[in-house]
């Protein structure tokens, strides 16, 4: 009886850890509601602007689960992002196409995560260094594509049609189905969580290494891709700023939702998601309560810093779980 | 230090525990174990696996904390804080699993914390250190290692003993050794025997665990039986029984065979995998083996002698310098990719970092290598058959899980060797390369583990086991090749007369 006990407590709390990110997007959704009235905020505008917000990070940070899923990570994400909008800024520029312009975004993205994992995998490098390498190289690559004309910014009109959230959600919602299914119903996710877990073991079970971090890049380079066409359509003015901030923000999202730092078996594409959106109501809600003080966007690193931690540990203790010594 | 302050007086109670429980969330480890060790005494405790023998053994040590009872040491309570706070009050256990850093030498491993003895102004005077370090591997009979040695260069065993020498150098006065031994070679275990009986003599006190029976009895003057938790009974040396003990660790007679009940080698006529002129540089030379399919086929010799790495060859999993592995359909196995697709399985001896993902659960680790089996055209999941298909190892090999979820790393030894049986079995494999497939699990688990075998060979498939137990392997294999130094120095058929004896003279 006792055992019973036990065992329903012990599953309930690791129930309720698991689903610690989504109470936590909700109260911060709560949070944001209960502050806007109090402040007299326009919703529409204020929805509207968390979503425009959420949707590239979510694009890209679910493109990088499969990335971070290995145990890696690539901190070329931003970069990558700036040379897929600039590439796809230029593309409409010359041709007018949307859907050229679409193409572009995705090759270019997918040529530069290629290059990545693929020479991660000759010179038999963690894919995390020859991230490095790359970052340094796009962000070459798309000062080149900037100045290229002359100017310090490539202009972009007439996509005005498709700066709608409307459009953003269907890339979101497609391209997640695709992720969820790719990384729960195939084996390649299967593949891809043991690689994470255990590579010795993985290997030992005859799934090469070479092979699904390479698949991870194609998956993350399609987000990326995405994210890069979505950033393009959004900004009509690409700089070398633009998009700076994704790489380490995808970072926090993907804790925020409760992906485990480590990769492995539990991670979860939805974190993404969740993350994505939990950060970005997190920071219109420190916007708002911040506004009036000095000093405001240093106080509102600090709480993200906090809140960052705090989900760490949090996801951290669904998996670890003491050893049984026998 | 106790020892310094205090007589030694053989008989004298070292420690009591009373009461002990302890849960593990779902799990209770412990329930109102009790238990007294008194100076001279090598109390063996023995149990099937999950029985509570290290929960117990680890909260002595200060790894851990109970939920209730109470424990003495030398008359005074005993609560240590860490397993630190433990040893350097007298207390000391050579843990189960690996308790050494890589990255850093053997002496900095021997004296971690403790650097500071040999440094001034900051600067570690190293050849103090290892010096120091030789010498502490000298008196516990350690020889070919020493201080400035990478512990990354060390082997299994190698690191092992360094655990040993860590916790002894400190002179505690119970020594816990827990299911230390699977990891040692003949020449290993001499080592930790002798440290026993110094222990013995000096009016100090052992608490052995280990699953090796016939061993337990050899070594220990008492023997504590625990199972589900329960303390069950304690034998006298006197009372010492091989049958009343298993009867007393399973709660019942054990029913079928142990070992093959037969001793008649058979197999089919067709080779199912030829080892043909292996070489890899300083493990393997020049072996050449076949394995026919329906055949048991059993591979031993000393820890070194360069069996583990054969295996590893077979399954491809270590490229030969020379030489190769072929199929029966002519396939060379080149890598873990064309073993898989050929249904080659390999059970590693490092089980939790090699064959399992501790992390995962149940059905991740299960299904992970099987999903040829039932993934929909090779490459879709469903959840509904990925269940049905763990369900079905979980059942046919009694895997003891709260649920197909539960996470590997909480199960005990013998139900994770039981997963990564399943992983392999459950394929269906043809080639089956277990590499100690009994380490660290009970004589229950290790029933099974026969009669699994046993059936397997009964369907055909073919079975390298590679052991370091002489007995399981003479009492399984229809062929057994003995391996030193890299060589195959006999091999033997099965047979009733075959000895140990008769085996060991081509081993050292």
């Amino acid at each position: 009886m006792d055992k019973v006990k036990t065992n329903e407590k012990f599953s309930k709390r690791q129930k309720l850890i698991s689903l610690t990110p989504i109470i936590g997007l909700v109260i911060l959704l709560i949070l944001y509601v209960v502050i806007g009235i109090i402040k007299d905020i326009n919703f529409k505008a204020g929805f509207e602007a968390i979503v425009n917000q959420s949707v590239i990070l979510a694009i890209v940070a679910t493109g990088a689960i499969f990335i971070f899923t290995l145990g890696s990570f690539d901190i070329s994400l931003g970069a990558s992002t700036l040379v897929s909008a600039c590439a796809g800024g230029l593309v409409y520029n010359a041709t007018g196409s949307v859907a050229l312009m679409l193409l572009t975004c995705v090759a270019a993205s997918l040529a530069a995560s290629l290059v990545s994992s693929v020479l991660g995998s000759i010179f038999n490098l963690p894919v995390f260094v020859t991230t490095v390498a790359m970052m340094s190289v796009l962000s070459a690559v798309s000062e080149m594509l900037i100045t290229g004309k002359g100017g310090n910014q490539i202009r972009i009109s007439g996509l005005s049609g498709l700066e709608n959230i409307w459009v953003k959600l269907i890339f979101l919602v497609i391209f997640t189905a695709i992720c969820v299914f790719v990384f729960e119903f195939t084996k390649v996710g299967r593949r891809q969580k043991a690689l994470g877990g255990n590579p010795v073991c993985a290997k030992l079970t005859g799934i090469s290494v070479k092979t699904y971090a390479i698949l991870a890049f194609i998956m993350a380079g399609v987000g990326i891709g995405l994210g890069g066409f979505l950033t393009a359509v959004r900004a009509s003015t690409i700089t070398s700023g633009t998009a700076s901030d994704i790489g380490m923000n995808i970072f926090i999202a993907i804790v925020f939702g409760g992906m485990p730092i480590s990769g492995g078996p539990r991670s979860r594409i939805y974190a993404a998601i969740i993350g994505s959106f939990s950060i970005r109501i997190l920071s219109q809600i420190l916007t708002m309560l911040l506004a009036a003080v000095p000093g405001a966007n240093g106080i509102a690193q600090i709480v993200r810093a906090i809140f960052f931690l705090a989900m760490v540990y949090l996801a951290s203790m669904n998996y670890r779980t003491k050893m049984l010594p026998r | 230090m106790v020892s310094s302050v205090r007589e030694r007086k053989n008989g004298e109670v070292l420690l009591t525990v009373s009461d002990m429980t302890k849960t593990f969330g779902p799990v209770t480890a412990l329930k109102n174990v009790g238990m007294t060790l008194k100076r001279g005494d090598v109390l063996g405790l023995i149990g099937e696996n999950g029985s509570g023998k290290s929960t117990v053994s680890s909260i002595i040590a200060g790894m851990q904390t109970a939920d209730s009872g109470n424990m003495t040491f030398l008359g005074e309570k005993w609560e240590p804080q860490s397993m630190l706070d433990a040893l350097e009050n007298g207390v000391g256990m050579i843990v189960q699993e690996s308790g050494t850093i890589a990255g850093v030498s053997v002496a900095e491993n021997i004296f971690l914390g403790e650097l500071s003895q040999f440094s001034k102004f900051g600067i570690v005077n190293r050849k103090n250190l290892n010096e120091a370090a030789n010498s502490v591997l000298r008196n516990i009979g350690v020889e070919n290692v020493t201080g400035e040695m990478p512990m990354a260069a060390l082997d299994f065993q190698a690191r092992k003993l360094i655990e040993i020498a860590k916790v002894v150098m400190k002179e505690p006065e119970i020594l816990i050794v827990d299911e230390t031994t699977t990891a040692l070679s003949q020449h290993g275990r001499e080592v930790l025997y002798k440290i026993i009986d110094r222990y013995r003599a000096e009016n100090r006190a052992v608490i052995f665990i280990s699953h090796d029976l016939d061993e337990i009895l050899e070594v220990c003057d008492t023997l504590t039986v625990l199972r589900d938790g329960n303390m069950i009974r304690t034998f006298e040396k006197s009372e010492f029984d091989a049958d009343d003990i298993r009867t007393s660790m399973i709660g019942r007679e054990m029913q079928g065979d142990y070992y093959r009940s037969d001793f008649v080698p058979t197999r089919e006529d067709e080779i199912a995998l030829k080892v043909d002129n292996v070489v890899v540089s300083g493990h393997v030379n020049g072996v050449s083996v076949e394995v026919h399919r329906g055949e048991i086929l059993g591979i031993g010799g000393l820890s070194h002698c360069g069996m583990h790495t054969l295996g590893k060859v077979m399954f491809g999993a270590v490229a030969p310098d020379s030489g190769k592995v072929v199929l029966s359909d002519g396939t060379e196995v080149k890598n873990e990719f064309v073993a898989m697709k050929k249904m080659l399985g390999y059970v590693s001896k490092d089980r939790d970092n090699e064959s399992l993902i501790l992390s995962a659960s149940v059905k991740d680790n299960i299904a992970v290598a099987g999903m040829e089996k039932y993934a929909v055209n090779n490459f879709i999941i469903l959840d509904g058959r990925e269940k049905k298909y763990v369900d079905g190892q979980i059942d046919s090999l009694s895997i003891k899980c709260s649920s197909r979820n539960q996470a590997v790393q909480t199960l005990s030894g013998g139900n994770k060797q039981k997963v990564v049986f399943g992983k392999w079995v459950g394929r269906g494999s043809e080639i089956l390369i277990l590499d100690c497939p009994t380490r660290g699990v009970d004589i229950g688990v290790k029933q099974a583990m026969y009669q699994l075998m046993v059936k397997l060979k009964g369907e055909g498939k073919s079975i390298v086991m590679i052991s370091e137990e002489l007995p399981e392997l003479i009492g399984m294999s229809d062929r057994l090749v003995i391996m030193k130094d890299g060589k195959v120095t006999k091999e033997f058929q099965r047979s009733k007369d075959l000895s140990d004896a008769e085996i060991i003279k081509y081993m050292i």
